[in-house]
């Protein structure tokens, strides 16, 4: 039996995307990403920087992770202040490692959706928009995207409307973890309890399966991490991640 | 010494906005928005606003419910904190009342550097593969110099009015930001004229020790406000946290057709006009 959750899966298997000496920011409306780079820093023996949109740098939380990805709670013990301008600057001059940021559709060429559901003109939903992602997406080294939901409403083959197209490298959901290879979303590992049958009727787009191997269980240092973020537990209601019901 | 040509109060700042004005909003989803400001332009009954700011949430959601607002110029809008989309911004898109231009958060600060410096438009990085700039009729261009991509170009962005939620004003209007400016750099720079509301009233002589922390120097401000509270329900670090509770009444109270609760609830509405 895994030790994983399905929010505990989301959030480790987005912090292992982190690497050592890169940069790496965390946005807004992001709260699985600020937990995964916290976890990171907290059960990780190497250092990266981690910028995030309060304007943080390497932050070092004092108190109670902030509900909100960006909140000033964020630049605590930082030594600076790395504000929107200078890392959006950043990250179009090539110093962006790794961007976690948020889509609500993804395509098996990692493009992705934010704007609507629907016409763009006449929206059956208007979704939050491009954010960082239109102007990040392309001039990062790596994106990382991550979706509660596994759905095929979410993981489609064709977009209602293409907000942003780039370097998505991986996206991360409750069943597995997608790696770009030449050029299309792969199954690089799924969740223990979780069977690549399962994966692809699931997935709204074709993806390759042939090198998915069952993720690696969480460490004692990670889920830790993890405990000591989300004490209450309160993250993981608000995320209400639930697996899909053809699965485990 | 002379009267303070700068001070007013929030009634008498809105009173000077007219309707169809375009609005650049200062602060970041939740954190220091002018929202008492913004509350003010509903009780004045202002329309046709145009609004503009790279991450609105609880301000245009609310101006949107109001019926306040025709045109929204945004990179991404939601609720945040745990509260996910902006339902009033939703309705008034979907249903056709509010006319977005959608934008990323950069493109739209492109658009307010090249207002701020004064000429028609400004490069920006990335946005290739994006359908936003099909969308917005945004244009590119081969580098002139011959070297490289192709860039794209966001016209110029220049509102009005650029109305920011500051740590500390003066009498004279200089006007000082802890932590993050957020956007509002770029913003004051890009307006026709910068209003202020300020959290506390300080001395010239506190700005005169630290000049750095000026974000906005007090010959570019036309008008500021003492609004103690001002950015609340949201937060003003490190004085005080966003108010998740009044967020979460909101919420559910303007999802039932009301605001009122809310509204009377505001700390502008509750204590006298401030001097």
């Amino acid at each position: 039996m895994t030790s994983f959750t399905p929010f505990s899966y989301v959030v480790i298997n987005l912090a292992r995307l982190i690497r050592p000496s890169e940069v790496t920011f965390s946005g807004v409306n992001s709260t699985l990403p600020m937990l995964a780079c916290l976890v990171a820093k907290r059960a990780y023996d190497f250092n990266f920087t981690w910028l995030n949109v309060a304007g943080g740098v390497d932050a070092e939380l004092a108190g109670p992770v902030p509900l909100s990805s960006g909140d000033a709670a964020l630049t605590a013990g930082s030594r600076s202040i790395f504000a929107n301008e200078d890392f959006y600057d950043l990250c179009t001059r090539g110093g962006m490692d790794l961007c976690f940021l948020g889509a609500s559709q993804i395509d098996g060429t990692g493009a992705t959706n934010n704007s609507v559901i629907g016409d763009w003109d006449a929206p059956k939903v208007r979704l939050p928009g491009g954010g960082g992602s239109a102007v990040m997406m392309p001039t990062l080294k790596r994106a990382a995207t991550w979706r509660t939901e596994h759905s095929t409403r979410t993981l489609v083959d064709t977009l209602f409307f293409q907000t942003a197209k780039g370097n998505l490298q991986s996206v991360v959901t409750p069943m597995c973890v997608f790696d770009k290879r030449e050029g299309r979303l792969a199954v690089a590992s799924h969740h223990p309890d979780v069977t690549l049958d399962e994966i692809r009727a699931a997935t709204g787009f074709e993806t390759d399966m042939s090198q998915a191997v069952p993720t690696a269980e969480p460490t004692e240092a990670e889920l830790a991490a993890l405990r000591s973020l989300d004490p209450d537990g309160r993250f993981e209601a608000d995320a209400a991640i639930r697996m899909p019901e053809t699965a485990a | 010494m002379t009267p303070s040509e700068k001070l007013t109060n929030l009634e008498e700042m809105v009173a000077a906005i007219p309707h169809g004005a375009s609005i650049g909003l200062g602060g970041s989803f939740l954190h220091r928005g002018p929202f008492a400001f913004v509350r003010e332009l509903i009780r004045q009954g202002k329309r046709d606003l145009e609004i503009i700011k790279a991450s609105p949430g609880y301000d245009i959601d609310i101006l949107c419910r109001a019926g306040c607002v025709s045109r929204v110029r945004a990179g991404i809008v939601a609720m945040e904190g745990n509260f996910g989309l902006a339902g009033g911004y939703r309705k008034a898109i979907e249903s056709g009342a509010v006319r977005l231009e959608e934008h990323s958060c950069m493109t739209l600060t492109a658009g307010l550097r090249a207002a701020g410096a004064g000429v028609p438009f400004m490069p920006v990085g990335g946005v290739h593969g994006s359908q936003i700039a099909e969308i917005s009729g945004w244009k590119k261009i081969a580098d002139p110099y011959g070297g490289g991509d192709e860039v794209w170009l966001i016209p110029a962005i220049r509102p009005d009015f650029a109305v920011i939620h500051a740590h500390a004003v003066d009498r004279d209007g200089n006007a000082r930001v802890e932590g993050s400016p957020h956007w509002d750099r770029a913003l004051t720079r890009a307006a026709r004229k910068v209003l202020v509301t300020a959290e506390t009233l300080a001395r010239p002589e506190s700005f005169a020790e630290r000049p750095e922390l000026t974000l906005v120097p007090g010959f570019m401000t036309a008008a500021a406000v003492h609004a103690p509270q001002g950015a609340w329900p949201g937060s003003l670090a490190p004085v005080y946290d966003v108010n998740y509770e009044a967020v979460a009444k909101y919420v559910e109270e303007s999802a039932d057709g009301s605001m009122s609760g809310h509204m009377a609830a505001a700390p502008e509405a509750k204590q006298e006009e401030p001097a």
